[in-house]
């Protein structure tokens, strides 16, 4: 393993402002190899974690956002790491066991390598033919049904029917005009009623709640009735007939009333 | 029986009119009494006038399993401004590179295109799904069932590759590492086993 120099002389002078941005951890581990001059296959691990760490340091320095996958790879170094250190495993011989504990790591680089030379291969491809243009499908001959390989359709081609029956059911099945529910406070229905009343007449209360419009209103002004019960603004009767008449008292009405019925 | 200066027309025609690469079999389904060596005659007579040329907008491309008529690359900026520059864009290189996992080591799990790069992907997946580039080949049978990814044949089209047959081999972009002192020239040169792929500028056609 040779010694490599302190990540601090492999950096620019300028490293803070010129701080490369590397694409993935295995990319930054790419970059510190080569940056050492150092075979793949023969890893100095204690250096390339010591010079991992300082990048991370730096790019806690400098408020970038550490992704989760850096720490992830910078655990594996340690514990890469402690394994060298600790002495060789031996077989049930006795032997050492001929493994390097890097071998992992080693596959790993390697690979990632050979796939981002063959993505710059074809990024070139895509790049050379971006102008290529056939024809495609006319959008009639998408909905028709088409024939369709079926090897070739995906969760997205089922998404896509499913959302297009949506959308014609939505389309076949508008939505039912909704008017929004009226409500009935007890302070309209108090002052409804107090207003029937102050205006003459003692009137039947039952009639009243079977012409009120829905169960809601009838309840309001049933409570009603009872805060002007409560407050003393009518006194309630039961003829012999079953009616219930309200009389209006001579009470008036006062501010503290209206207050104690909103509440 | 078809003459045989209608038997190119016709095939120009199917050609014209289809949206698919077509496959060589399907046109000599068309007609009847052909021999194949006269469909292959027409077919790359065809093709001679179909050749990428100066003056010339149009060729013909064999690509995922078929032929097919495409535009030539220089009047890309033209189609683009026609169509309203919907589609004609650059792959990003996340997606190219999650591409090429699934491309050589397909059916893929996306643990294992995380694993191989090193960060998370399933965004890079779920926009490769929409763009039809890659799809989901079936579950892997381990724990958890995961999806199984593979490359579509519009992935074939949009690389120009006959088959997956056609991507060079994993193992020869690692001869251009290794002791190879600038990145730069040894790209360079893991770009040539591609450039067959690419007939674009080169002429495609020549070989079938």
């Amino acid at each position: 393993m040779s010694q490599a120099p302190a990540v601090s002389s492999l950096l620019p002078d300028t490293w803070r402002v010129h701080l490369p941005v590397f694409d993935g951890p295995l990319d930054l581990l790419l970059h510190l190899i080569k940056l050492n001059e150092v075979e793949i296959t023969d890893i100095p691990v204690a250096t390339i974690c010591a010079q991992f760490h300082e990048y991370l340091r730096l790019m806690e320095e400098m408020d970038l956002d550490i992704a989760g996958e850096y720490i992830y790879e910078a655990a594996l170094l340690i514990q890469l790491k402690s394994k060298l250190l600790l002495p060789h495993p031996r077989n049930t011989d006795g032997e050492p066991v001929d493994e390097d504990p890097r071998d992992e790591l080693v596959q790993r680089l390697l690979e990632y390598r050979r796939i981002k030379e063959a993505a710059q291969a074809l990024a070139e491809v895509d790049r050379m033919r971006l102008g290529l243009w056939a024809r495609r499908k006319p959008a009639w001959e998408q909905d028709e049904g088409e024939e369709l390989d079926l090897d070739e359709v995906s969760l997205f081609d089922l998404l896509g029917a499913f959302r297009g029956v949506l959308e014609r059911y939505d389309r076949e099945n508008p939505d039912p005009i909704r008017l929004p529910g009226e409500s009935f406070p007890v302070r309209g229905q108090f002052e409804r009623l107090l207003g029937i009343l102050n205006a003459g007449a003692p009137f039947d209360f039952i009639h009243d709640l079977r012409t009120r419009t829905c169960r809601a209103e009838a309840i309001s002004a049933f409570l009603a009735v009872l805060e002007l019960a409560r407050l003393r603004l009518v006194r309630i009767h039961q003829t012999e007939s079953g009616a219930i008449v309200l009389y209006r008292t001579t009470r008036d009405l006062a501010a503290e009333d209206l207050e104690s019925v909103d509440a | 029986m078809i003459r045989r200066d209608d038997l190119e027309a016709a095939l120009e025609a199917v050609l014209f009119a289809a949206a698919q690469p077509v496959p060589v079999e399907r046109l000599s389904g068309l007609f009847e009494g052909v021999v194949a060596a006269d469909l292959a005659g027409a077919l790359s007579a065809l093709r001679a006038r179909y050749q990428p040329a100066p003056g010339r907008g149009l060729f013909i491309e064999e690509v995922a399993g078929g032929l097919r008529i495409v535009t030539a690359p220089e009047y890309h900026a033209y189609l683009k401004r026609f169509f309203d520059a919907a589609g004609g864009n650059k792959l990003s290189m996340a997606a190219i590179e999650t591409l090429a996992i699934v491309a050589y080591r397909q059916p893929v799990t996306m643990p294992e295109v995380q694993e191989m790069r090193g960060k998370q992907s399933q965004a890079v997946i779920r926009n490769l799904l929409e763009k039809r580039l890659v799809r989901i080949a079936g579950r892997k049978e381990v724990v958890g069932r995961p999806f199984l990814y593979s490359t579509t044949r519009e992935f074939l089209m949009h690389f120009g590759l006959k088959g997956l047959g056609e991507l060079p081999p994993l193992e020869e972009f690692e001869e251009t590492f290794g002791s190879e002192p600038s990145e730069a020239e040894s790209r360079g040169e893991s770009h040539v086993e591609l450039q067959a792929a690419v007939e674009v500028e080169s002429g495609s056609g020549e070989e079938s």
